[in-house]
């Protein structure tokens, strides 16, 4: 019944979702202010949620089940996410031998719904942003992968007691050589987890109109824009607690969360949008040597 | 007992669960062929053949006798040969010919490991035998493990002897490969690897290193093949290689749950495998066509198909909560663990390679997955076989039936992956590895899948509670109303971009060229040695003379 309360309401579903959508305001609030403009209320978010879901769905003719199913299947993927990084920052020994491992298969599943929901619509357009998200995915896997190894390494578990523990005692991951460039390049990766810009290829909306997106429409894109939003909410913790969990009280970990909230959204508001050819080949090569570079410094003990 | 044929043969929980499973697959097949082979020829011989199969498989895996095994290998080969032959197809003849040539040559090398093993420990019982790569008398020891080990990667098609798997998915008949290929020959040559890594041998770590590098490799180079693919069936074929990569560095871990996984892998790689190859089988009965460019669409037509190849597609990718998932997650367990018992830097570095090989394997088998399902289920309705997907007619249930069985096993070995398959099956056949503390504190799919289905349910009613309504309408293309309909987006030119960048593009056409194929470097060897001899036999008499004149005279030589 614990595990209910903690899926549904703190720190799952509920929680994140609300933390998401404010982490959503305070992007656009600061893209404006970047921008040299007023920004919307502190609850506009909330009410554009809502709006989605008093309209009505329109289901493409081809379209049948996966269509309505995978905005279901992406926000439980990512609420059970949320849910278990919760508990183990409430209880580090809540964590299970391996939970890095599934933490990282569950976060591909809300990019796998968007695939197969945007390719079962049959548009043309959407066919083409699936293609693109699947081979963006396929680029930043390969470095964080390899900035993940980083840690294995430095802690020689794969679990996120015995990563946040070693912090505890030897201090954040972040203080160390191997640590700050793993750091970097999982931010990098987060980037285009979250499709920002400059890795919001397959969205591009001025190119192929929201391309994943395209064919969805009230609730259904609502549970999409929800889904977004916990995983700008969980992103960041998840890069807190693997590299910059030495003090998991509540108050610094608000303040590292505002912190890496601000530094992705300026990576945002500072970019251009890159191709994907250019996207893969970035994720690939200049990312990942430097991932590379940093497990070796991990494993001279750097 | 009546019956005793102790030295002869023996069943352990090993050879016990691995025939359990050959006969589930034997009897799917079957039942799939019912519908499938109708109205073709040489029907008497397919089947002839696939119950012969079935009783030499399980022969091969019950011997205790060296002897024995090579028979039964022997036989397997020999049913393979017929089985591919069975499609009357010009290229089906072809692919048999490579197939046997290349399984039989690794047979040739399994009786001459087996003859070493003889003049090494004077006996053919395996039971009795326990030869160890780490002391005396190495070099053969390893020689004869390597014989021994080339075999079974034939079999399994691990790389480099793998190249006839893709060929054989490719024109064979469909429920030979479901059968074969993709679930019984995995079944033997993983057994067979089992066996000789775990009993007949005492592993150095030397050659456990050897496995990984092999396991890391095939993951890595087969999945980059199918990821440019335009047949689905040859794509499933390049798939079937690069799991057996997953077993083979499973194995190669030397700890007690990378083998372990390696095991769970080889039986959940079955199952996903052949339920694969027999939706690819029901697409091809019913559109009479596996390539991808003239798929699309087919999801409406045959809904069942569709969701056993949906739930096999995200098993093979590793989707947590299914069985591909658990087994991978055991297999990277064990490598964590091998890197926490040794101390050479050297070795950690390649077992964290190869881990970081497997992982990104993972990620390219989803991607090649999404452009499948895409390409033939989802994506836009190909032109060709319009009328055919507009309505729902699925295949019969003679060839759906196998189908969802195979999908709901994969979902049971997943949800349930402790209570079942790892109770019954994985963890009793390694008695002397295991213990239960290992497995202390393992990821619960179960609960997963339990919250998830809670979202789910609970979103439903949600939805129904606020009555949403629905309406359907035609696709939205911005205000582009000509020319994007009639683009259809094929799944094949996903990876195209990737195909394209830099230093693959020259391995992808080397590739494409046959150059990493064992077989056609094996030919031209051949035909290069064979032309030498041409070119000697010219049929000139005085050539011939010159030549006798110079024997006699090196003989000559030699005698005096």
């Amino acid at each position: 019944m614990k595990l209910v309360f903690n899926y549904l309401v703190f720190p799952g579903f509920l929680f994140s979702a609300v933390v998401g959508l404010f982490s959503g305001w305070f992007d656009r609030k600061l893209t404006a202010r970047i921008q040299w403009r007023k920004g919307p209320p502190w609850y506009q978010n909330f009410l554009d949620i809502l709006k989605l879901f008093s309209k009505e769905v329109i289901i493409p003719t081809q379209a049948k089940f996966t269509f309505f199913i995978s905005p279901f299947v992406g926000l439980c993927a990512v609420v059970i996410v949320s849910t278990m990084l919760g508990r183990v920052l409430l209880d580090p020994s809540e964590s299970f031998i391996g939970d890095l491992i599934v933490l990282v298969y569950l976060l591909v599943i809300p990019a796998i719904a968007l695939i197969l929901g945007a390719s079962s619509s049959g548009n043309p357009l959407a066919a083409v942003g699936a293609s693109r998200e699947m081979k963006l995915i396929l680029g930043y896997e390969l470095p964080f992968i390899l900035s993940i190894l980083t840690l294995i390494i430095k802690t020689g578990a794969i679990k996120l007691e015995a990563i946040l523990n070693h912090q505890m005692v030897y201090g954040s991951h972040i203080a160390s050589f191997s640590g700050v460039i793993a750091f970097l390049v999982t931010l990098l990766c987060i980037q285009a987890k979250l499709g920002a810009v400059p890795f919001d290829i397959s969205e591009a909306e001025q190119e192929i109109m929201a391309g994943t997106l395209i064919e969805y429409s009230g609730p259904l894109l609502a549970l999409f824009k929800l889904t977004r939003a916990i995983l700008l909410y969980i992103m960041p913790l998840f890069l807190t607690i693997l590299f910059i969990g030495k003090d998991i009280s509540f108050k610094f970990l608000f303040l590292k969360y505002i912190g890496l909230i601000t530094l992705i959204i300026l990576l945002k508001n500072t970019n251009p949008r890159l191709k994907i050819e250019q996207a893969i080949k970035f994720f690939w090569g200049p990312v990942s040597f430097l991932a590379c570079v940093s497990v070796i410094l991990a494993l001279r003990g750097w | 007992m009546l019956f005793n044929f102790y030295p002869l043969f023996k069943l352990d929980r090993l050879s016990g669960f691995i025939s359990l499973f050959i006969g589930l697959f034997s009897l799917l097949t079957i039942i799939y062929s019912f519908k499938f082979m109708q109205g073709r020829k040489r029907i008497l011989q397919y089947y002839f053949s696939i119950i012969l199969t079935a009783v030499f498989s399980v022969g091969a895996v019950l011997a205790n006798h060296l002897i024995l095994l090579l028979v039964f290998w022997g036989f397997l080969g020999l049913t393979l040969y017929l089985l591919i032959n069975i499609d009357i197809e010009e290229t089906a003849n072809l692919t048999g010919k490579k197939t046997f040539i290349i399984v039989g040559g690794s047979d040739c090398l399994l009786l001459l490991g087996i003859a070493i093993i003889y003049y090494l420990t004077g006996t053919f019982q395996m039971d009795k035998i326990k030869i160890s790569l780490t002391t005396d008398y190495r070099l053969l020891n390893t020689l004869a493990y390597l014989c021994l080990a080339v075999a079974s990667f034939a079999k399994a098609g691990a790389m480099p002897v793998h190249s006839w798997i893709p060929d054989c998915a490719k024109d064979a008949l469909v429920p030979v490969v479901a059968y074969l290929p993709a679930s019984l020959d995995k079944l033997l040559g993983i057994y067979l690897l089992t066996r000789i890594s775990l009993d007949l041998f005492v592993m150095s770590k030397t050659m456990n290193l050897f496995l990984m590098l092999i396991g890391a490799f095939t993951i890595l180079a087969a999945v980059m093949m199918a990821l440019v693919q335009h047949n689905a069936k040859r794509l499933l074929g390049y798939h079937a290689v690069s799991q057996v990569g997953y077993m083979v560095l499973g194995i190669g871990t030397g700890s007690s749950l990378g083998i372990a996984g390696g095991l769970f892998h080889m039986l959940n790689n079955a199952i996903y495998k052949s339920c694969l190859f027999l939706t690819s089988g029901n697409v091809e009965y019913k559109i009479k066509t596996t390539d991808l460019d003239k798929l699309g669409g087919l999801s409406k037509a045959v809904p069942i198909t569709y969701i056993s190849c949906l739930v096999a597609s995200l098993s093979i990718s590793g989707v947590p909560p299914f069985n591909g998932f658990f087994s991978k997650w055991m297999i990277y367990q064990g490598l964590i663990q091998t890197v926490g018992s040794t101390q050479y830097i050297a070795y950690k570095v390649i077992v964290f390679l190869c881990l970081v090989a497997a992982m990104f394997g993972s990620a390219l088998t989803l991607a090649s997955f999404m452009k499948l399902l895409h390409s033939v289920f989802l994506g836009q309705v190909s032109t060709a076989n319009h009328e055919l997907s507009n309505k729902t007619e699925e295949v019969s249930f003679l060839m759906w039936f196998p189908c969802l069985v195979l999908a709901g096993i994969c979902v049971i070995f997943g949800v349930f992956a402790r209570q079942v398959p790892l109770k019954y099956f994985i963890l009793p056949s390694l008695p002397k590895f295991l213990s239960t503390s290992n497995f202390l504190g393992f990821w619960s799919a179960g609960l997963a899948t339990f919250l998830i289905i809670l979202g789910l349910i609970l979103g439903i009613l949600i939805f129904s509670l606020f009555k949403i309504s629905f309406r359907r309408d035609s696709l939205f293309l911005g205000s582009e109303t000509k020319g994007v309909l009639e683009t259809k987006v094929s799944g094949t030119e996903f990876y195209n971009t990737i195909k394209e960048l830099g230093f693959l593009r020259i391995i992808y056409t080397k590739a494409e060229k046959g150059f990493f194929d064992i077989y056609e470097q094996g030919k031209t060897l051949i035909f290069g040695i064979g032309r030498f001899f041409q070119f000697l036999h010219n049929g000139i008499l005085p050539t011939y003379l010159v030549w006798c004149l110079l024997g006699m005279l090196v003989f000559f030589v030699l005698v005096f």
